[in-house]
């Protein structure tokens, strides 16, 4: 049975002054995926996320979430949305929970307990009723997405959220948004030029570049082909072990080291019979290829245009 | 939208806009009436040294003497009929003096108080207006806020609607407040009376000239009222024009800048008004709505109060259709 996509877009472009920024993008995002939106700077990620939220009129093409059109039916298509985009701009002026008051007075769908439960979802809990010109970025980020999911969105579209970023607080940001879409049930569309922060969060990635589409793929399809390394005393008695029992063609890369794609074959076993046969295993690791080797194969020699 | 428009309210009252307008005109008001109470006090002690009399005193006599030249010129066959109604309701108004026993020397709360929103009505009141105004909609999106606004359930119309009708709501407590905070204040220095004296009104313009044949006496207090519902009205007015700027600009320093050079400007352009007709069309040449009333305006073949109600009304109009086909066509892009 084909689900109703949380989100649809077909063929849709923008252009403005008479330059085509985006170009023709077609996606689909089926509930509860969390969907990576990856590009370099000036590919067209914001401009297509503003045409999904209504803030740009496509010039071309259609944006339908959870069946309703934006164009035509703003307001039943706006209220499956929550989303941040680009930085999260609050009320400076006004407390954290005055911030999310005003937003929670909009939609009538929202409750008093929704939003003391929001709070707490965001960790915000201690400095809600301060004013928002005093919270640092990882906070005003974390407010961001308590506004986002207050009316608990069937699809959460965060342009480009660690941006400006720790680490400390990208690895706790991330949590967060696999902890909600995982709790509330969420599709999360999110777009960014971090190659990591995709390949972690994300079940499904697309590759935009000058404003199209290149790729939509899973990302553990793309991450799928894993290499072994093996560190061990006889490498050359390793080589022929691995293309004995299994038929692997393994390489020797340094003096004691070898790696090889060992496909489905089970890792245990291979060792397990290294060790028997008498050679002395100091250190095995997988090595995944990133989806990094993958976006520069694809954008490579691109000059921003 | 009863939730949007208190959204609004709420804003305004934590960015302590309001606040500072009421506070500005608290001090201005204050400085007015306590410049008016020292002129006073220097105009009597020169007539009484001019004069050999006690102003204070002495005004009976006066009064009493000038009635009867009143009386005697209207009884002369070779007056005209527009110097009678003058001279009829100048009559009228020392007669009033004589009765409730008015100086007409002393100033009263009445009195300045329309006094006060007739010198403010074409400057100062619009200034306080744009600093509601000039920032409801711009300051949104130079704070990048204007995103998250747009991004709810609401058709952006009913956003913007809930802000314009806001600023109307503020339009209503501003002039009221001048108002009472006028009323008030004044009655300190001159004491709270003055609502029922008489005040000549009814002035014309016929071919070029003043005319007062239809003039006659109205209460104080009614007179006022008038002067304060022209000052709604041009506070509608020129909110209507500042919102549009808001919206059509996105920085709140450039939109502050465009209308308030566009109203200074409007001071010497009028200076033009005689010779190059087309500035009688501009909404800032048409503010002094008041003047129509008192007949202290210069007077312009063309130009009279439903003329420039018109001319306003206009401006409002157009202003507000903008701001919505704007507003609602846009590219969010901040």
């Amino acid at each position: 049975m084909q689900q109703t996509p949380v989100l649809e877009l077909i063929n849709l472009k923008k252009s403005i002054k008479g330059k085509e920024i985006v170009k023709g993008v077609t996606l689909t995002l089926y509930p509860s995926q969390i969907f990576g939106f990856l590009g370099p700077n000036g590919a067209g990620k914001t401009t297509t996320i503003r045409m999904i939220v209504g803030l740009i009129t496509p010039t071309e093409g259609s944006v339908t979430i959870c069946g309703h059109s934006v164009a035509h039916d703003f307001v039943k298509a706006l209220s499956n949305i929550g989303c941040i985009i680009e930085s999260p701009d609050m009320y400076n002026y006004l407390t954290g929970m005055e911030n999310l008051l005003q937003f929670a007075a909009m939609d009538k769908r929202i409750t008093q307990q929704r939003i003391k439960d929001v709070v707490e979802m965001v960790g915000l809990q201690h400095r809600v009723n301060d004013r928002a010109h005093t919270y640092s970025l990882g906070m005003r980020q974390r407010l961001g997405i308590a506004q986002a999911i207050m009316s608990k969105p069937k699809l959460l579209i965060l342009d480009e959220p660690t941006n400006g970023l720790d680490p400390a607080g990208m690895t706790e940001f991330r949590q967060l948004i696999r902890t909600l879409a995982y709790e509330e049930g969420m599709s999360v569309f999110v777009s960014s030029h971090l190659l990591m922060e995709i390949q972690q969060m994300c079940d499904v990635v697309s590759i935009i570049k000058q404003g199209s589409v290149i790729t939509t793929a899973n990302v553990q399809d793309i991450l799928h082909d894993d290499k072994i390394e093996w560190q061990l005393n006889h490498p050359e008695k390793a080589i022929a072990l691995l293309s004995e029992h299994w038929a692997i063609n393994a390489v020797q890369l340094k003096k004691n080291t070898i790696s090889a794609d060992i496909n489905q074959h089970p890792l245990d076993k291979i060792n397990e019979c290294f060790i028997k046969e008498g050679l002395a295993l100091t250190y095995c690791s997988a090595k995944q290829s990133t989806l990094e080797d993958l976006f520069l194969e694809l954008t490579e020699g691109d000059e921003i245009v | 939208m009863f939730s949007l428009i208190e959204n609004e309210v709420i804003k305004m009252i934590s960015k302590k806009r309001l606040m500072f307008v009421f506070a500005i005109l608290v001090v201005l008001i204050t400085i007015f009436a306590y410049g008016q109470n020292q002129s006073l006090a220097k105009t009597k002690a020169q007539l009484s040294q001019r004069m050999g009399v006690t102003a204070t005193d002495d005004w009976r006599k006066l009064a009493d003497q000038q009635i009867i030249t009143i009386k005697n010129r209207l009884d002369s066959p070779y007056m005209d009929e527009k110097s009678k109604s003058s001279s009829r309701v100048r009559m009228e108004q020392l007669q009033y003096n004589l009765d409730n026993n008015i100086n007409p020397l002393e100033q009263s709360a009445a009195k300045f108080t329309t006094k006060f929103m007739e010198q403010a009505i074409f400057l100062f009141l619009p200034l306080l207006i744009i600093m509601l105004s000039s920032d409801m909609v711009s300051g949104e999106s130079s704070n990048g806020t204007i995103k998250l606004l747009l991004v709810r359930n609401v058709p952006r119309w009913k956003i913007l609607l809930s802000k314009y009708l806001t600023l109307m709501v503020l339009e209503v407590i501003v002039v009221f407040f001048s108002f009472v905070a006028s009323a008030i204040i004044s009655g300190f220095f001159f004491g709270f009376g003055g609502w029922f004296a008489p005040v000549a009104t009814g002035f014309k313009v016929l071919a070029g000239q003043l005319d007062s044949t239809g003039v006659r006496n109205v209460p104080q207090w009614q007179y006022s009222l008038m002067v304060y519902s022209l000052a709604y009205f041009v506070a509608f007015v020129v909110g209507s024009i500042s919102f549009m700027i808001s919206v059509l600009v996105k920085s709140t320093a450039a939109s502050i800048g465009i209308i308030m050079s566009t109203l200074v400007a409007g001071n010497f352009i009028s200076f033009f008004l005689s010779d190059w007709k087309i500035t009688r069309y501009m909404f800032m040449v048409n503010l002094r709505l008041t003047d129509y009333l008192s007949g202290s305006f210069q007077p312009i073949e063309g130009m009279n109060m439903v003329f420039s109600i018109y001319v306003l009304l206009g401006w409002a109009i157009a202003s507000i259709i903008i701001s919505f086909v704007y507003f609602t066509k846009q590219d969010i892009l901040v």
